[in-house]
C-alpha cells in the first residue's frame, strides 16, 4: 500500500468515524419522526409529529379492528392539535404497516393494550421520564384504550374517548338506534324512501345477536352516514391528509386482523363494568348523530367513568366521526383538555 | 402437512421426475460452467406500490431437445437463484431485501420464445426497518440495523426469449405468485410481477 492510499484510507476511516459519532440532532418544536415499536414479536410504526417543547404527547389508537394511525393526520389534528403538542400516529398490531414474525396465539387484545403500554415507555425512554402522555381512542380505539388503561394508567396523564366501543356487545343497540335514527329522519321529512329502505333492512335481521347480520348492520350505519350529510344533518365530513398513503400491506394487514380478532371472541369484549377503575382525567367526545357506535354509549361511557375529573362534549352536526364532520370545534376541546391537565 | 414441507417435497419431486426424464440427447455434457451460466437483473413488483431490482444467475443443470415435424424444442431444467431489493415510495417502512433459489423449467421453441415455470422453495424475505426501539418489560434498547426475517418462498410462470451463442441471452417476464410466513398471526400472499434480462459473458 502507497503513502497515498494509506492517507485517503485514513481519510475516509476518519470521516465516516465522525459521522457515525454525530448525536443525531432531534427538533423538539416541530417532531417528524418514525419510530419502529418492536414489541413481542412485532413492529409496529408510531408516526410522531408536532411541538414537543413541552413533551406532551397525544398518542391517537385508531378505529378498526384494521385502519392505520395515519389516516388521522386530518384537518385540525394536524394544523392544529399538533400546534400545541406532539401526536403519535401508532399503527397496532398486525395494523397499517405494522408486521412481525408471530402467530395467531400472539394476537389479543390482551397483546394490543401491552402493545401501547410499551409505546409509552419508548415514549419515555427517547424524550425523557417526565413526558405527559394523553390516550384518544376512535371507535375500536375505544375498546383498546380501556384495555390498556386497566393494565396500567399510571403512564397516561388523560383518556380521551371518541365515540369508542367500550363494548362490542351491542347488537341491539345498534339495530335500535338504526331504527330510531330512521323513524327520526322520517318524522322530519328528509330521504323518506331512503330511510323506509333502511327499516326493512334492519328488520330482515335476526332478533339476536348474528355475525353476519352485525356487519349488515354496521355496513348501513357507515352508509347512512352520506345521506345524512346530503340531508344536512351532518355536517360535510373532511379529510386534507397531505401525504400520499399507498400500502397493500395495510389493505392486508386490514383483513387479516379483523378475521383474527373475530375468532378470537371480539364480540364478547365488554369493559363497561370496568369503566369505574380508569380515574385519570377523562374526556368523552361524540357524535350526536353516531350510530356505529350510538349515541347511547357516551351517556354510559360518561356515567361509569371513575374519574373525578371528566367532561363529555357531544358534537351535534357529527355522526361516528366529528373529527372529520366538525374539525374546529373537535380540536379545541382536545386541545383545551390537554392544556388543563398536562 | 405443513406448507414449507409441501413445497419442498414438490420441489424434489420435480427435481427426481426432470432428472430420469432428461436421460437421452443432453446437450450441455461439452460446455463449460460458465457458458452455462446466465446472469440476469431487472425490475420486480406489483407496478403500483412495491418496486424492487434483483439480480441473479440461472445455471442451466440438463438439457434435451426433441425434433417436432421440422421444429426443434428444447427443454431445460436450470438451478438458480436471486436477490433483490423492493421498497414502498410512499411508505418509509415497507423496505426489503429478499431472496430465493429454486429450479426452472424451462420451454423454447425454434424462435426461441420460451415458456418459464419456477419453483422457489427457499425463500428468504428481511424486512428493512427504520429507527427501531426493542421493548422487553420495563427494558427499552435501541436496536441496531433493525429487520425481521420471514419464510418465503414463490412459484413463478412467464414468457421469454431465449437468445443462444449471444451475450444478452433474452428477456423474460414472469408472474410470481410468493409468501411470507409466519407473518402477522397468518401467511403474507401477494403476486408481483418479475421483468429482466439474461447475459451469458462466455458466450460470443
Amino acid at each position: 500500500m502507497n503513502l497515498n492510499t494509506l492517507k485517503l484510507t485514513l481519510i475516509v476511516l476518519t470521516a465516516l468515524s465522525i459521522l457515525s459519532c454525530t448525536k443525531e440532532e432531534v427538533n423538539l418544536n416541530n417532531l417528524n419522526e418514525t419510530l419502529i415499536i418492536r414489541h413481542k414479536k412485532a413492529d409496529m410504526p408510531a408516526y410522531i409529529h408536532g411541538n414537543a417543547s413541552e413533551k406532551v404527547f397525544l398518542i391517537v389508537l385508531h378505529g378498526g379492528p384494521g385502519g392505520n394511525g395515519l389516516q388521522y393526520r386530518i384537518n385540525t389534528i394536524q394544523g392544529e392539535i399538533e400546534k400545541n403538542n406532539a401526536v403519535v400516529y401508532f399503527d397496532q398490531r398486525g395494523s397499517g404497516t405494522s408486521q412481525g414474525s408471530y402467530s395467531k396465539n400472539d394476537v389479543s387484545i390482551d397483546v394490543m393494550a401491552e402493545d401501547i403500554l410499551a409505546l409509552a415507555k419508548v415514549i419515555r425512554s427517547k424524550y425523557g421520564e417526565d413526558s405527559k402522555l394523553f390516550l384518544m381512542g376512535h371507535s375500536w380505539g375505544g375498546t383498546l384504550g380501556p384495555a390498556a388503561l386497566l393494565k396500567d394508567q399510571s403512564e397516561f396523564s388523560g383518556w380521551i374517548d371518541v365515540d369508542g366501543a367500550h363494548s362490542w356487545k351491542s347488537y341491539n343497540k345498534v339495530k335500535n338506534a338504526l331504527l330510531a335514527k330512521a323513524n327520526e329522519q322520517i318524522a322530519s321529512g328528509n330521504s323518506i324512501d331512503y330511510w323506509k329502505g333502511l327499516i326493512s333492512t334492519v328488520n330482515n335481521t335476526a332478533s339476536s345477536f348474528n355475525e353476519d347480520d352485525f356487519f349488515v348492520l354496521n355496513k348501513q350505519s357507515h352508509a347512512l352516514e352520506k345521506t345524512l350529510s346530503k340531508d344536512k344533518v351532518i355536517h360535510e365530513s373532511k379529510s386534507d391528509y397531505d401525504g400520499v398513503y399507498l400500502s397493500l400491506l395495510d389493505f392486508w394487514n386490514t383483513l387479516n386482523v379483523l378475521s383474527v380478532l373475530r375468532k378470537k371472541g371480539l364480540f364478547e369484549f365488554d369493559y363497561t363494568d370496568r369503566l369505574k377503575e380508569i380515574t385519570i382525567p377523562s374526556l368523552v367526545l361524540w357524535g350526536k348523530h353516531d350510530v356505529i357506535v350510538p349515541f347511547t354509549y357516551a351517556q354510559e361511557a360518561y356515567d361509569k367513568l371513575g374519574s373525578s375529573e371528566k367532561e363529555i362534549f357531544v358534537f351535534e352536526k357529527s355522526a361516528h366521526s366529528p373529527m372529520s364532520t366538525e374539525p374546529e370545534l373537535f380540536s379545541q376541546k382536545v386541545i383545551s383538555f390537554i392544556n388543563k391537565h398536562k | 402437512m405443513k406448507l414449507r414441507d409441501l413445497v419442498l417435497r414438490s420441489f424434489f419431486v420435480l427435481i427426481l421426475f426432470t432428472n430420469t426424464n432428461l436421460k437421452a440427447q443432453k446437450q450441455t455434457g461439452t460446455s463449460s460452467f460458465l457458458e452455462r451460466t446466465d446472469f440476469k437483473i431487472g425490475y420486480f413488483g406489483n407496478l403500483l406500490v412495491n418496486h424492487g431490482a434483483n439480480t441473479g444467475v440461472e445455471y442451466l443443470w440438463k438439457g434435451k431437445t426433441k425434433e417436432k415435424r421440422q421444429k426443434t424444442i428444447h427443454h431445460h431444467l436450470l438451478l438458480h437463484g436471486s436477490i433483490g431489493y423492493t421498497t414502498n415510495f410512499f411508505m418509509e417502512t415497507e423496505n426489503g431485501l429478499s431472496t430465493y433459489f429454486g429450479g426452472i423449467l424451462r420451454r423454447v421453441n425454434s424462435k426461441g420464445r420460451l415458456l418459464n415455470l419456477e419453483l422457489n422453495p427457499i425463500g428468504y424475505y428481511r424486512s428493512l426497518l427504520p429507527k427501531t426501539y426493542k421493548v422487553d418489560g420495563n427494558q427499552v434498547s435501541k436496536v441496531r440495523m433493525a429487520g425481521r426475517g420471514y419464510y418465503a418462498p414463490s412459484i413463478a410462470f412467464g414468457i421469454g426469449k431465449y437468445r443462444k451463442g449471444k451475450t444478452r441471452t433474452g428477456w423474460y417476464l414472469n408472474l410470481r405468485y410468493f409468501i411470507r410466513t409466519p407473518f402477522n398471526g397468518n401467511t403474507f400472499k401477494m403476486i408481483e410481477l418479475e421483468y429482466g434480462h439474461r447475459f451469458n459473458f462466455k458466450k460470443k
